[in-house]
């Protein structure tokens, strides 16, 4: 099975001390570890206010975290583990492999059309190309 | 002009409730599409009359503009942009978005909703906010060290 990306984003309560973000981080390190994944990224949005009340909070401590894995039955595993976890009030996990290969077919097929298209801005100098498919 | 007919027709219409049913019937249809008629166009019917009037101009697709490939559902502050106030995804009609994005954007913006950073119902406040990126404990303490 290929590789696939997911996005982890969980939720904590507003007063939670650092250590209990840190022992949910540990354990979803321990489970991807004992699974085969790998945590890719790992970012602390810190405490935003929520759209909507969730656990009788209107604040929320973010953390976002991608994770690479072969096996899906990791996400499963994580995604039970948070559930039960009482300072996690709310998670996400997304699958964004399959976006991001779309998107990565689209601009392969933008910079072929440009590629065969250079008439369309003969004036435009060489730099000019490059700014684009470096923006996209 | 549509509030007249209407007015002139419910005096006539309450004399003829106690004639009988049958001549009801007929005061009433007229009044059903003379009030609704003009109801209806006066809501959002009323912009395409005005389009007419003046030049239509061409809304182009933001996300094609910006050649975005992929509509990241964490940009809260881009998805906000295409919602109203009370959270509804807007129409593309009315925000110009291409079939291909909107769709990508009505994926995003209910992912965005799942983990709290739209709302379902209810106001955006809030959703503005500048997301502040802190990095992690780690990536804190290297460069200190």
């Amino acid at each position: 099975m290929e590789e696939r990306l997911y996005d982890l984003i969980f939720i904590a309560r507003p007063a939670t001390p650092e250590e209990e973000i840190n022992k949910v981080l540990s354990g979803i390190e321990h489970t991807c570890a004992e699974k085969g994944g790998k945590i890719e990224k790992t970012e602390h949005w810190g405490t935003r206010k929520l759209a909507y009340r969730v656990a009788k909070h209107r604040e929320g401590i973010y953390v976002y975290q991608q994770i690479r894995t072969n096996h899906g039955e990791l996400i499963a595993e994580l995604e039970r583990r948070l559930r039960v976890q009482d300072v996690v009030i709310k998670y996400l996990t997304v699958r964004l492999d399959e976006d991001l290969k779309r998107q990565k077919k689209l601009v392969g097929k933008r910079e072929q059309r440009t590629a065969r298209r250079p008439r369309r801005t003969p004036p435009a100098p060489p730099a000019a190309p490059e700014q684009t498919a470096a923006a996209s | 002009m549509a509030e007249e007919p209407k007015q002139a027709q419910a005096p006539s219409g309450a004399p003829r409730r106690e004639g009988g049913s049958g001549g009801h019937g007929g005061p009433r249809r007229e009044g059903g599409p003379g009030g609704g008629g003009p109801g209806g166009p006066g809501g959002p019917g009323g912009r395409p009359r005005g389009k007419r009037q003046y030049f239509r101009k061409k809304k182009v697709c933001k996300f094609c503009v910006e050649k975005m490939d992929f509509i990241d559902y964490k940009r809260a502050d881009i998805l906000s942009q295409f919602v109203q106030e009370r959270g509804k995804i807007l129409p593309r009609r009315m925000t110009g978005v291409c079939s291909r994005h909107q769709r990508w954007l009505g994926v995003a913006i209910k992912r965005a909703r799942n983990i709290a950073l739209m709302p379902f119902a209810g106001s955006a406040a809030g959703t503005q906010a500048p997301r502040a990126v802190v990095p992690t404990a780690a990536a804190v303490e290297a460069p200190k060290a």
